[in-house]
């Protein structure tokens, strides 16, 4: 059985009607015509529907209720479309104690007018999931997009269209109040990606040594731009969560991972994390923290001295094959970088803030020998430190 | 027991009124597990083969009683893609654990499908039995996985694929599978539904420690080959053929076998604070070592030494250990020893350089301490064994005399290490003069890398 929560009551004659003696609800329920849920903005769902008034000249009123139903009283509004110069709404009032309001239309003619109804529905909503296969050489994404329905609201709509902000108006659906639908929208099979293995030494421990049940996982994402390259770049893509497959070459798949992405505007990129790398090995130690007086006072205290600071990391790559690990480090306070070596070579770095520093490190694949290891080296003195 | 249900309802869409509901139970034809061991979380890929009809087909999918995540379902054809529409899922109303698939079809008659979704209640994990020679020199490491259901649902004959990595993931696939509403209610924060189905699974725990047994394979004429291969952050374990593991049931599955890997036994001490000295087994994961061809994952090994020629067995300690790289160097803690001694004494204390401020109290000196750090190998093989110190300050230096020379190494600006390898029934003596400044004399000095 359908929920019929609100509804909509023509009352014929209702000039002569006695108001004081409560409202006489008389004739005819005019149906829902076209009805669209617009979902456009994620904080809460207009709905749009369509209903033939049959009017009468002079004075009419109309009747609408929502009962065990969450509408936004404020929100609701009435749009008259066949005769808007002779159809003209005069005033709307709230019955006391009821979720209703009644319209006064005043007409110049017997028309059967459409009008358009538009409210804010509460607890009917939309999700946005993505599903993504990367093929096995990790380069690109087969994307698809969902559109979860949610309807909660208490009231079904047996045929409405259901509009997002973008993309293709989906066809006429019937969604049930408490019904929840999952609709594909969105396909882009080919989508590039970007594959980052990230270190950050202020979020992983620096010696693995010290840890000795336990493996130090280097966060690993999955970079995806919203631009014509990728088969989208249309539009802003809504955020959600998102699941991510791999195809295993043999004609199955396995489950990489999950995250959230935020809104990715056109042109803009989104990292999705989708597990941790063990084969890829940090130690970083400190080697060094001098501190060197600058000035002292006349109690020969110092009052102003620097610091002489050398941090080392090993990289290693276990992995059979290359990768390009981004390693952060982080240098509080006033500092200048005295020597900073890769491998005893010069090696340049982001700076990404005043503390911030950004490495992008290119790891050879392991070999009959080992791991494939680099060594970072960045000796700084940190300037002007107060004790 | 079968507790995933699908039916098919065939509407035919030649007239509203006309529905006709033709229900069929397509039986499974492929299953594969997809099991993973750092998340609660198997991917399921289930083949059959659905009779679909030309028009609107309607698919119901039911899983009352498992801990299927509702949100993962989705299914794909596997012949005629471009025919086949698949075009909603809906999770109806006031019904639990059922979602109805929308299925537009061009084709009329059998079309494989599939079906994948992530289930929780299924584990595995991986454990070790380790066998030592009689001179401790080299050990037998055999491998073993243990694969567990505890689902609710029986897969028979089902492809078993095991995870070896670090999966992330934002929910627990047991609280999607408890949920009220597979996505939520609007505004509401998803709640998991009542105790019904945790109170089912502390049951079914109970029954299963009651009913727990290995099933090992006796059938075959050989143990089942394990096919590894990397993919992504991952391993991936393909156990040959299929696997019947009923709910509640586990089963033993031998992984792999490395006879005479080389092992050093490796003693560490690290410090006056402990005065224990710790036993490692160690070795690497690579040719050299009979292994290197996969990282071994994680878990418990069993270490036993073989004391006789009659290989009885004497049971050495047990560790656990983490996830170890192809070409990593692995070091198995086996517990605190007694038959390798570290006797740390300082022989010698003294303080110099004094400076004083203009008032003349103390405001900086050295102190000198020459240590002797006595090291007794009582066992009849040869030992290797680091001594680590830690010296409490970056503001130091050290003088080394003798074998101390050779097997010093500095690990960071606060520790040193020295390692050394002594022969059955041997003694050595480390000794060297630490200079520690303190005050004034830490002024631009540091022991330097």
């Amino acid at each position: 059985m359908k929920t019929r929560m609100i509804i909509l009551v023509l009352v014929i004659g209702a000039m002569f009607a006695p108001f004081a003696q409560g409202r006489t609800k008389l004739v005819a329920l005019p149906e829902r015509d076209a009805t669209i849920i617009r979902l456009d903005n994620p904080n809460a769902t207009l709905i749009e529907e369509e209903r033939v008034l049959t009017l009468q000249k002079g004075l009419n009123k109309v009747d609408f209720s929502w009962k065990a139903v969450s509408i936004d009283a404020d929100s609701i509004r009435l749009t008259v479309l066949d005769h808007p110069d002779k159809v003209k709404l005069l005033n709307v009032s709230y019955p006391p104690g009821e979720p209703a309001l009644v319209w006064e239309i005043a007409s110049d003619g017997d028309y059967a007018e459409t009008v358009r109804i538009s409210y804010l529905l509460r607890n009917i909503d939309r999700l946005v999931t993505y599903k993504a296969i990367a093929d096995k050489e990790e380069t690109q994404v087969n994307l698809k997009s969902y559109l979860v329905l949610r309807n909660f609201s208490g009231e079904d709509f047996e045929k409405a269209r259901v509009l997002l902000d973008y993309g293709e108006p989906k066809d006429e659906l019937g969604i049930d109040h408490e019904e929840t639908k999952r609709m594909l929208f969105l396909k882009s099979p080919e989508v590039p990606i970007t594959k980052i293995w990230t270190w950050d030494a202020a979020k992983l421990p620096w010696d693995p040594e010290e840890l000795e049940h336990r493996n130090i996982g280097v966060p690993v994402s999955y970079r995806i731009v919203n631009e014509d390259k990728s088969g989208l770049g249309e539009f802003a893509m809504a955020g959600g969560k998102a699941r991510l497959f791999q195809d295993d070459g043999s004609g199955s798949t396995i489950f990489l991972g999950e995250d959230n992405t935020a809104l990715i505007p056109v042109g803009q990129k989104t990292e999705l994390y989708v597990g941790d790398s063990r084969d890829i090995v940090v130690t970083q130690r400190k080697m060094k923290d001098d501190k060197i007086p600058v000035h002292k006072n006349n109690k020969d205290q110092v009052v102003l001295y620097k610091t002489n600071e050398v941090i080392t990391a090993k990289i290693e790559n276990f992995k059979d094959k290359p990768a390009t690990l981004t390693m952060i480090q982080h240098i509080g306070g006033q500092w200048e970088m005295k020597e900073c070596t890769l491998d005893g070579k010069k090696v340049k770095y982001n700076r990404k803030d005043a503390s911030t520093l950004e490495f992008e490190i290119e790891l050879e694949a392991r070999s009959d020998d080992g791991p494939a290891e680099r060594n970072l080296k960045m000796h700084y003195n940190r300037l002007n430190v107060r004790p | 027991m079968k507790r995933i249900i699908l039916l098919i309802t065939l509407m035919l869409s030649v007239s509203a009124a006309a529905k006709i509901d033709l229900v069929t139970l397509p039986e499974r034809d492929i299953t594969q597990m997809t099991i993973y061991n750092s998340a609660d979380l198997t991917l399921i890929r289930d083949g059959r083969s659905l009779t679909l009809a030309e028009g609107d087909n309607r698919l119901q999918f039911s899983w009352a009683g498992t801990l299927i995540d509702p949100t993962s379902l989705s299914m794909l054809p596997k012949a005629h893609a471009d025919k086949i529409d698949v075009a909603e899922l809906t999770y109806p109303a006031r019904v639990k654990n059922a979602g109805i698939w929308n299925i537009d079809s061009e084709i009329d008659g059998s079309v494989p499908m599939e079906i994948t979704y992530l289930t929780s209640g299924l584990s595995w994990r991986a454990f070790y039995m380790g066998t030592l020679t009689e001179d401790e020199k080299a050990m037998r490491l055999q491998g073993y996985v243990r694969v567990s259901n505890n689902s609710g649902e029986d897969y028979e004959n089902a492809q078993t694929r095991l995870i070896v990595g670090q999966v992330h993931i934002l929910d627990q696939i047991a609280e999607l599978a408890r949920r009220e509403q597979p996505y939520g209610r609007p505004g509401v924060r998803p709640q998991t539904q009542t105790m019904t189905v945790s109170n089912r699974m502390v049951r079914k725990r109970a029954v299963m420690e009651e009913a727990e047994m290995v099933v090992t394979r006796m059938s075959a004429a050989a143990p089942k080959e394990i096919k590894k291969e990397g993919l992504s952050e991952y391993f991936l374990y393909t156990i040959e053929g299929t696997e019947t593991i009923p709910n509640t049931w586990s089963k033993r599955l031998p992984s792999f076998e490395a006879a005479e890997i080389p092992v050093v036994n490796l003693y560490k001490h690290t410090g006056p604070g402990n005065r224990r000295v710790y036993r490692y087994l160690s070795f690497k994961n690579d040719d050299e070592h009979k292994l290197g061809e996969t990282p071994i994952p994680g878990g418990n090994l069993k270490v036993y030494r073989t004391i006789d020629d009659d290989s009885h067995l004497s049971y050495t300690g047990t560790s656990n250990f983490k996830y170890i790289p192809v070409g990593e160097d692995v070091e198995l803690n086996l517990g605190a020893v007694s038959d390798v001694i570290v006797e740390p004494k300082m022989m010698d204390y003294k303080s110099d350089n004094y400076r004083f401020d203009r008032k003349g109290n103390i405001s900086g000196w050295d102190e000198i301490r020459t240590v002797q750090l006595t090291v007794k190998n009582t066992r009849d093989i040869d030992v290797k064994i680091e001594l680590k110190r830690n010296l409490n300050t970056q503001y130091w230096n050290i003088k080394n005399s003798g074998v101390a020379k050779k097997a010093y190494e500095q690990v960071d600006m606060d520790t040193v290490k020295y390692t050394l390898t002594l022969e059955p029934e041997t003694e050595k003596v480390v000794e060297y003069v630490l200079t520690t400044y303190h005050g004034t004399r830490t002024e631009g000095r540091s022991k330097s890398s």
